[in-house]
């Protein structure tokens, strides 16, 4: 950090001085990741009086000085560092899923934040496909209901579908894209979210200004009205004695002889390797980062990974269908205005017994930039040359929905360790294998054909779509049994008592919400659990399975005592 | 083939090929850089500077970077834009690969970005053989286009040994998605497209119907067509497939069935 007073957004600085640890200084925790789960566990873990550092890979953005309103400027935000991706089905991967710097994937989401459905959480049960949820949907509502509100979540008074619910901050005004997708929903009388669930501010909230409707919600949100944890929790945190060391990537967990981990290795900017001490360590480098992590940590005991007792880490990936269904209308539409998402219809989430899949979808809107729409145009049209010139002329005339369908989780969609490509610290990179079944092209089909139904409904003239897929979860799935998971339901391995994983990997599945606010709401539901087990987490190998309760106590400042009643 | 089912009020039959103009597209007058005073520092900073400076060629050597530029002035091509109002691509490209910028993954079925542009070099030269007796460079404008088409319609005839190194249909959209990764990112760009560009800390207050900013302008539409001879001017509306794997085939087929 340099010495001018570090920005967050456009009202809100960082002016103290941090803390900072040595690094033989054995501290209670060591986090490795700072992004959507990291942000908020360090806030909840310094409250709460531990001393605990996070590593993080990228920068701890200034955004005054260091985001830009530009697609081509921003690309320092996504994890751009060397990745394979292979399979029958390849994700694109980079800045489509992969965030890099303090506050990770929560800078750069569009910040859609639907909640997972009760239904998620027993897909096994119900529908025979996947497996269920260690946890139930009732364990995990009081940390939605907090996270909305720590966020906070801008959204519609009523909303209804999977647990009905409200939000405590109001709906955002429509944008053309919006405003088709209400068009083309009514005109098939299906139900619509309108203005929300997004975790952008309606109105100004603590030190964190109002949206401007600038559309540059993937680019960062340079204003400070699109939530992520680098303005939610990380001031907080820093406030409460936590201490963030940025570019510094940790690339091996250290395990000591008694079972035990005994902290992080971790190469710094200029590539100089360091250690740092700690009585536990939580991984939060997200689905592919976090396998990764681990994997690169095998030792004597652990010969194909860390906590990979099971053989499962790195297994069970999962990225949503996010097909793009784009129309084009006689109207003009200018989609770069207002936030991507601002308006959606979980109408088709549930399995009907009428389709031949299980599991459902979503419909939300997009509002691609310039760059991104040439590259739609690109797949969905197969445009080049005069085409594209004469298609990109066209921009304000287009509107966008993605298809949001769940995707099953497979064992053979896994990350394991590229045996070919290694990064600029020679250390093996991910190799990512993705590859659809049955059940996931029957979805992507009827959901695909859905959107455009809506679409053409909307008035389009002409509907296109490119095939694509959004988010990632899983890898280092959460579950009862030590034999298929890596932890268990509070994120604790099942193999090492003081080694935790926390972010999107412990997804068993993932509905067709996006993850953000799940990830998020899981991470301040580990963080009360820790909290509860006390010093035990640092001695014993006890496993406390007791549900913590939950503390209202260690939200941030400004979260309570604002937004509207909430109607359930 | 027609070459779109609703051409609405795009295309005027009678259209013809436009002189050169400063600014191509339906916004006469509109500018973003106009509106620079509007931007934060550091946004402004980033964008001028990219249309100040345009980086040197480092990483293609001189043949190559003279085949590149012939070959992106078919992927992206600006003869419808007087000289000094052309974007630069391929220094940018070059740019990008010398720095060996990626977008943060390569896919497996796939050399690296560096390499496939050297192989894909090597790809379309023997595609203009094969197909005319003579490299990419030699070739009339007509005979250029039909090589590139061949490429993007994934049905190349030659260099098979340098197609079983790379997918056809990922080397194509490498090279038109840098192509459209700089030309984009210009604001020359956006005033042609009527992109309102950067709007912090200012904010767009007009969400709805598509309406303009006091700052921003109206469309004014006009009928125009690419040069004699282009195949780029054909785009298709393909829904057939739903998975992104099998997106590219449906080129392919089309050209079976036709």
């Amino acid at each position: 950090m340099s010495n001018a007073r570090h920005m967050l957004g456009s009202m809100q600085s960082i002016d103290a001085p941090m803390q900072r640890y040595a690094e033989n200084d054995a501290i209670d925790y060591v986090i490795a990741g700072v992004g959507a789960a990291g942000g908020v566990l360090l806030q909840r873990l310094a409250r709460a009086g531990f001393r605990v550092v996070g590593l993080e890979a990228g920068p701890f953005w200034d955004t005054e000085r260091q985001w830009v309103s530009d697609e081509a400027g921003s690309h320092q935000l996504y994890w751009e560092d060397p990745r394979v991706t292979g399979g029958t089905d390849p994700l694109a991967l980079g800045a489509n899923n992969s965030g890099k710097g303090v506050g990770g994937g929560s800078v750069h989401w569009a910040a859609f934040t639907p909640r997972l459905h009760p239904s998620d959480f027993e897909v096994y049960t119900r529908d025979g496909v996947g497996v269920d949820w260690p946890l139930t949907y009732d364990e995990l509502r009081p940390y939605y209901e907090l996270l909305e509100l720590e966020m906070p979540v801008s959204g519609p008074a009523y909303y209804p579908w999977g647990h009905p619910h409200g939000y405590p901050y109001g709906p955002h005004p429509m944008g053309g894209v919006g405003n088709a997708l209400i068009r083309g929903c009514s005109a098939l009388d299906i139900p619509v979210s309108i203005g929300g669930p997004v975790a952008i501010l309606a109105g100004s909230h603590g030190d964190r200004p109002h949206c401007i409707y600038r559309g540059f919600c993937i680019q960062g949100c340079k204003v400070g009205a699109k939530a992520s944890t680098l303005i939610t929790h990380v001031p907080d945190a820093i406030d409460n004695g936590a201490e963030i060391r940025d570019r510094s990537m940790v690339f091996r967990v250290a395990l000591g002889a008694d079972g035990r981990v005994t902290g992080v290795h971790y190469f710094d900017e200029d590539g100089r390797e360091h250690v740092q001490r700690a009585k536990a360590v939580i991984v939060c480098g997200y689905a592919i980062e976090t396998p990764r992590l681990l994997l690169n940590s095998s030792c004597a005991g652990f010969e194909s990974g860390l906590a990979n007792s099971s053989g499962t880490l790195g297994r069970y990936l999962m990225a949503q269908a996010g097909n793009l269904i784009l129309g084009r209308f006689d109207e003009l539409v200018r989609m770069y205005k207002a936030p991507p998402a601002h308006a959606l219809t979980e109408e088709f989430y549930e399995t009907d017994p009428r389709n031949d899949f299980a599991r459902g979808f979503a419909i939300q809107t997009v509002g691609p930039l310039p760059i991104a729409f040439g590259k739609q145009m690109m797949a969905a049209k197969k445009a080049w040359g005069w085409g594209l010139r004469r298609e990109m002329m066209d921009y304000n005339h287009w509107a966008a929905f993605g298809l949001l369908g769940e995707i099953l989780p497979w064992s053979d969609n896994r990350v394991t360790l590229s045996e070919t490509d290694t990064d600029r610290f020679g250390l093996p990179v991910a190799h990512v294998a993705f590859n659809l079944h049955d059940n996931d092209r029957r979805l992507i089909k009827a959901g695909k054909e859905k959107t455009l139904e809506v679409m053409w409904a909307a008035g389009a003239r002409e509907v296109v779509q490119e095939a694509r897929y959004a988010h990632l979860v899983g890898g280092a799935r959460m579950g009862n049994d030590p034999a298929t998971s890596v932890v268990d339901k509070f994120g604790r391995t099942h193999d090492v008592p003081n080694l935790f994983v926390c972010d999107g990997s412990v997804l068993p599945t993932q509905g067709s919400a996006n993850p953000g606010l799940t990830i998020q709401a899981l991470a301040a539901r580990t963080a009360d659990y820790l909290i509860s087990c006390g010093a035990s987490i640092f001695t014993g190998d006890a496993r406390d399975m007791t549900t913590p309760p939950v503390r209202t106590s260690l939200s941030p400042p400004a979260t309570w005592g604002k937004g509207v009643p909430r109607l359930t | 083939m027609s070459r779109r089912a609703d051409d609405g009020p795009r295309t005027h039959p009678a259209g013809h090929v436009l002189p050169p103009r400063e600014q191509p597209g339906y916004y006469r007058g509109f500018s973003t850089l106009a509106q620079q005073h509007a931007w934060d520092e550091h946004t402004r900073e980033v964008v001028l500077g990219r249309v100040a400076t345009v980086p040197p060629i480092r990483f293609f050597d001189d043949a190559a970077a003279r085949f590149w530029t012939l070959v992106f002035d078919h992927l992206l091509p600006q003869s419808d834009r007087t000289s000094e109002r052309r974007i630069p691509i391929v220094n940018v490209v070059d740019a990008r690969l010398y720095e060996d910028r990626t977008p943060g993954y390569r896919f497996a079925e796939m050399p690296t970005d560096r390499d496939a542009y050297h192989l894909g070099h090597e790809a379309i030269d023997d595609e203009a053989r094969t197909r005319y007796g003579a490299d990419f460079g030699e070739l009339e404008y007509e005979q250029r286009e039909n090589v590139l088409a061949a490429i993007h319609d994934g049905e190349p005839r030659a260099a098979a040994a340098v197609w079983k190194q790379m997918s056809v249909h990922r080397f194509w959209q490498l090279i038109v998605g840098d192509a459209i990764d700089a030309y984009y990112a210009h604001p020359w760009a956006w005033d042609e497209i009527g992109f309102g560009g950067p709007a912090y800390p200012r904010a767009y207050t007009r969400l709805e119907r598509g309406d303009p900013e006091p700052w921003e302008v109206r469309e004014q539409r006009y009928a125009w067509s690419a040069p004699p001879g282009a195949r780029s001017d054909e785009t298709e509306n393909v829904h057939a497939f739903s998975v992104e794997s099998e997106q590219h085939r449906s080129h392919a087929k089309k050209a079976h069935d036709e």
